[in-house]
C-alpha cells in the first residue's frame, strides 16, 4: 500500500487514544504489585517495590485452583452440551421440510427475544425443584436452555449451505440417524461450531448473574466471578487483594483471547450478524 | 418395510433428535417465563405460603404506586439512548479510521477489543477503583478539576459514570461488526464516487453509509436490547446508587425479588420488561429494515 505513510499522523492519533483506552487497565496491574498502603498513597506511580504477595494471598484467599476448575467444568458442561443439542437439533429441523419442523424450529428460537431477566426468578425456583442448585454441573446443566436457541439458529443456517447428497450417501452406507450424523455431518458444520464454542464459553466464563442465583447456597461451588464480587462485595475493599484477584479472574480469559483472536472476533460477529 | 411403518420410524427419529433440545428450552426458558407471567397476578413471598391470586393488582401498583420502577424506568430509558448513540457512532468512526491502511491496524483493533473479553462484573469494580482510588491520585498530579468530582456519589455524575463505563467496555464488539460491514463494501464504487468528485464526506454519507446499513441495524439492535437489559456492570460499579439514580429495570427487578422478596411482584416487573424489549425490538427492525439498500 502506497498510501500508508500518508496516514501516520492517524496511526499516531489512534495509537495514543488506544494507551489512554486501556490505561485503566494498566493501572489494575500496576497496582497489584504494591502494597495496601502505596495503593492509598498514589496509585499513578509505579511500584516502588515490586512485591507478589497479593498474587499469593489472592491465589489462597479466593482458593483459585478450585474456582479455576469449577468455572471450567460450568463453562464445559455447558457450552459442550449446547453444542450437541443445537446441533443434532438444527441438522434435522433444517433437513426436514415440514410444518411441525418449522414449528419446532421457531419454538426453539424465540427464547432469543426472552430477556434472561424477566425469566431468572422463575428458573430459580425451578432449577431448586431439580436439585440442580448449588452445583457447577448443575449450572453447567441450566446454561444448555440458555444457549440452544441462538446456537440452533446458527447450526440451522448453516447446514442449509451443505449439499444434501452427503446425508442421503450415508443412508446408503446403512449409518443409524446418530452416527451418521456425528461420522459425516458433523466435520462438516466445523466453521459454525467454532463460532458455537467461542460464543458460548466466552460468555459462560464471565457469567455472573446466574452463578449469583443458583450458587449462592454453597461456598464450595463458587466461580472465579463470584470471588471478584467477594472481594469488591466487603465493606472496606482491601484494593492491593482485590487488583490481584481481579487479575487471577482475567487472566483464563485473556489467555483465551490470544491464543484463539482470530476465532473469537469472527465467532462473535457471526453470532450477532446471523441473529 | 410398509409405508406407515417409515412414517413412524421417521417420526421417531424426529423426536429423538430434536426433542432433548426442546426440553432444554421447555425447563430453563419456557416454565420459568410461564410461572412469572401466572405469578405476576399472585401476591407471593417466595418461601413457604401459597401465591394467592391478585389479580391486576401488581400491575396497578407497579405503574401508580412504585417510584422505585418509575425511577428506573426513567434510568434505563436515558441510559438506552445514550448507550445506543454513543457507542454506535464511537464504533463507527473508529472503524472508518481502523478500515484505512495503516501502520500497526490490526494491534490497534485488539486494543479496542480487549474490554470486550473481560467479564462485566470485573469491569464495574475495576471503574470503581478507578473512579475513586484513581482519580484521587491523577488530581493530585494534575490538579485538573473534573478529576475531583464525585463521579460515583453524585446522581447526575453517577448516571455519566455508569455509560461511560458501559460504553468503554461495549466498543470493541461494535467496532468489530462495522469493521467486518466496511468489508463487504466493494472498492470500485467508493472509487467511482471518488472520481465523481465526491468528497471524503459525501462519499461517507452517500456511499459507504447506506451501503453498511444491514451492520448499523444488527448494531443497534444488540446495543438497545443489551442496554435495555443492563445487569452487571451497574451491580458492581453503583449497585443502583446513589439512591435510585442509576437503579436499572433489571436490577430493579433483582431486588424486587431477590432483596424484598416479592416474588410475584418482581414478576410482574419481569412481564413489563420482557414487552418493553419486544416491542422496541420489533419497532427498531421494521424502522431500520426499510433503510437498507443492495449494493
Amino acid at each position: 500500500m502506497t498510501r500508508a505513510p500518508r496516514l501516520g499522523w492517524l496511526s499516531a492519533i489512534l495509537f495514543a487514544l488506544a494507551i489512554v483506552y486501556l490505561y485503566p487497565l494498566f493501572l489494575v496491574v500496576i497496582n497489584s504489585f504494591k502494597g495496601f498502603a502505596e495503593i492509598m498513597a498514589n496509585v499513578i506511580a509505579l511500584p516502588s517495590a515490586p512485591t507478589l504477595d497479593n498474587f499469593a494471598n489472592a491465589f489462597k484467599r479466593m482458593e483459585y485452583p478450585r474456582l479455576f476448575l469449577n468455572t471450567l467444568i460450568a463453562t464445559l458442561v455447558g457450552t459442550t452440551g449446547v453444542v450437541l443439542l443445537s446441533s443434532v437439533a438444527g441438522h434435522k429441523l433444517s433437513r426436514t421440510k415440514t410444518r411441525l419442523s418449522w414449528i419446532v424450529f421457531i419454538f426453539l428460537v424465540a427464547p432469543m427475544m426472552i430477556p434472561f431477566h424477566s425469566f431468572m426468578i422463575g428458573l430459580v425456583k425451578v432449577a431448586k425443584s431439580l436439585h440442580l442448585t448449588n452445583s457447577v454441573w448443575g449450572l453447567g446443566v441450566l446454561y444448555w436452555g440458555l444457549g440452544v436457541p441462538l446456537a440452533t439458529f446458527m447450526f440451522h443456517g448453516f447446514v442449509k449451505t451443505i449439499p444434501t447428497e452427503l446425508d442421503e450417501s450415508a443412508i446408503i452406507d446403512g449409518c443409524g440417524p446418530l452416527r451418521k450424523f456425528f461420522l459425516v455431518i458433523f466435520p462438516l458444520l466445523k466453521p459454525v461450531t467454532v463460532s458455537v464454542i467461542v460464543l458460548n464459553a466466552m460468555w459462560m466464563w464471565n457469567d455472573f448473574l446466574l452463578p449469583l442465583l443458583v450458587l449462592s447456597g454453597n461456598k464450595q461451588a463458587m466461580t472465579l466471578q463470584l470471588a471478584a464480587y467477594n472481594f469488591f462485595g466487603q465493606y472496606k475493599v482491601e484494593w492491593n487483594y482485590a487488583m490481584a484477584g481481579v487479575l487471577l479472574t482475567l487472566l483464563p480469559a485473556i489467555v483465551f483471547y490470544l491464543a484463539l483472536q482470530r476465532q473469537i472476533i469472527e465467532g462473535m460477529v457471526a453470532g450477532a450478524v446471523k441473529s | 418395510m410398509t409405508v406407515l411403518g417409515k412414517r413412524i420410524a421417521r417420526g421417531v427419529e424426529f423426536a429423538a433428535l430434536t426433542l432433548p433440545a426442546v426440553a432444554a428450552i421447555v425447563v430453563v426458558v419456557m416454565v420459568p417465563f410461564g410461572m412469572s407471567v401466572v405469578n405476576s397476578f399472585m401476591k407471593w413471598n417466595g418461601l413457604d405460603k401459597k401465591p394467592v391470586f391478585i389479580g391486576l393488582a401488581n400491575y396497578v401498583e407497579l405503574f401508580t404506586d412504585d417510584p422505585n420502577l418509575i425511577a428506573a424506568l426513567i434510568f434505563t430509558l436515558f441510559f438506552t439512548v445514550a448507550m445506543v448513540v454513543l457507542t454506535n457512532v464511537i464504533a463507527l468512526l473508529l472503524a472508518l479510521a481502523l478500515n484505512q491502511p495503516l501502520r500497526g491496524r490490526n494491534l490497534l483493533r485488539a486494543a479496542f477489543y480487549v474490554p470486550n473479553i473481560i467479564s462485566l462484573i470485573v469491569i464495574g469494580y475495576i471503574w470503581r477503583f478507578i473512579f475513586s482510588k484513581g482519580f484521587d491520585s491523577m488530581y493530585a498530579a494534575t490538579g485538573f478539576a473534573p478529576l475531583n468530582l464525585s463521579w460515583l456519589g453524585d446522581p447526575k455524575l453517577a448516571f455519566a459514570s455508569t455509560v461511560f463505563v458501559s460504553v468503554w467496555q461495549a466498543v470493541g464488539f461494535y467496532l468489530v461488526i462495522y469493521i467486518a460491514g466496511l468489508q463487504t463494501i466493494p472498492y470500485d464504487i467508493v472509487e467511482a464516487a471518488t472520481l465523481d468528485g465526491a468528497g471524503p464526506i459525501r462519499r461517507f454519507f452517500d456511499v459507504t453509509l447506506p451501503l453498511l446499513m444491514p451492520s448499523v441495524t444488527v448494531a443497534v439492535f444488540y446495543s438497545l436490547s443489551n442496554a435495555l437489559k443492563t445487569f452487571d456492570v451497574i451491580f458492581s460499579l453503583t449497585y443502583g446508587g446513589p439512591g435510585t439514580a442509576t437503579t436499572s429495570i433489571a436490577l430493579d427487578i433483582y431486588k424486587t425479588a431477590f432483596s424484598d422478596s416479592r416474588f410475584g411482584y418482581g414478576m410482574a416487573k419481569s412481564v413489563v420488561l420482557f414487552l418493553l424489549i419486544l416491542v422496541v425490538g420489533l419497532l427498531q427492525i421494521g424502522f431500520f429494515k426499510k433503510r437498507e439498500v443492495e449494493s
